[in-house]
């Protein structure tokens, strides 16, 4: 019992640290400024029109629509999990094939990649678990994807006020 | 429980959870992002049953396949097929 | 895997299996696909058949795309 809630405890820790490794490289790499492709136009306009922010929107519709930090961060944390570091290697080279799959340039996906194999190989040496990582980074997306558009997105779009400056 | 069933259960709740949420948004560009959310469960678990090598490109395939998917559903929704903007 | 998770994927399948009957829109019909195929694959993998997974998970997009061509809506 006590040793599942410590496991608990710790989902929650690394939900914020992925939360915080790919919002801060997709904000960087400019993701809310447009949609990449039509079909992430489209969805960022969707959202706007039920309630959300557009540019806020915009990045939702580049997550959906092609590989970025996020995918990043859980494909490290799961190459991480099977292989140490080496396997989240291999998760960048993958993510970098997927991104030119996708028609997208690729730095946002495989830099968020390379952050994330080193933070969670990071981790590791203080005791958490990969595994925890491949939770958190499935709780830190449901928190922008799966709760509230309309609230994320007016999050999102501020960050990306802050960094246009 | 050790972390690895821990983090599958996490996983497995949070999938229904999205799909859930799926069959409950009437507008149909908006189910996308619920489905991202199901997807990315998805691919976790995958990488969690089985600790093999294989299993991580198996991940990655499905993660890549499914983006795909939405990619393409909401282009051929808004407009032309994967036309650049 | 255990019980739970064994009925989440489960609960999955049949979720997206009644989701596809019952709409009527093509494209939302495909979406309830994906929902579907992503319930098998955790039982593929279960059984370590993991390059089968991936010929499924490489597969079913790309019938996705294929049928989005018949079914394209364009600008209206």
């Amino acid at each position: 019992m006590d040793i599942s809630l410590l496991a608990f405890a710790h989902i929650l820790v690394a939900a914020a640290v992925c939360w915080l490794n790919f919002i801060v490289i997709d904000v960087f790499f400019r993701l809310p400024e447009a949609g990449g492709v039509v079909g992430a136009t489209a969805i960022g306009k969707h959202i706007e029109k039920g309630g959300g922010a557009l540019h806020g929107g915009y990045m939702m519709g580049n997550i959906v629509s092609s590989p970025d930090a996020s995918a990043g961060t859980l494909l490290a944390a799961c190459g991480v999990f099977i292989a140490g570091i080496p396997g989240g290697l291999l998760a960048a080279l993958l993510v970098y094939i997927g991104n030119r799959i996708c028609h997208d340039p690729g730095y946002a996906g495989t830099t968020g990649c390379l952050t994330a194999t080193f933070i969670i190989s990071g981790f590791t040496l203080i005791g958490f678990s990969p595994a925890e990582f491949i939770a958190g980074m499935v709780i830190a997306i449901l928190t922008i994807q799966g709760i509230s558009h309309r609230h994320s997105s007016r999050l999102l779009s501020t960050l990306w006020r802050v960094r246009r400056g | 429980m050790t972390p690895q069933e821990a983090a599958l259960a996490v996983c497995g709740i949070i999938a229904v959870y999205a799909a859930v949420r799926v069959a409950l948004e009437p507008d149909t560009l908006r189910k996308l992002p619920f489905f991202n959310v199901l997807s990315f469960a998805v691919a976790g678990s995958i990488a969690l049953i089985i600790p093999h090598p294989l299993s991580i490109i198996a991940a990655a395939a499905y993660f890549v396949g499914s983006t795909l998917e939405s990619n393409a559903i909401a282009s051929t929704y808004a407009g032309g097929l994967d036309r650049r903007e | 895997m255990n019980e739970m998770v064994i009925l989440a994927f489960a609960a999955l399948i049949i979720v997206g299996a009644l989701l596809t009957i019952k709409e009527s829109d093509p494209f939302r019909k495909l979406i309830s696909l994906g929902i579907m195929i992503g319930g098998v694959i955790p039982f593929i993998v279960d059984r370590g058949l993991l390059d089968v997974a991936i010929a499924v998970a490489l597969i079913a997009p790309l019938s996705t795309i294929f049928t989005l061509m018949v079914c394209g809506r364009g600008e209206e």
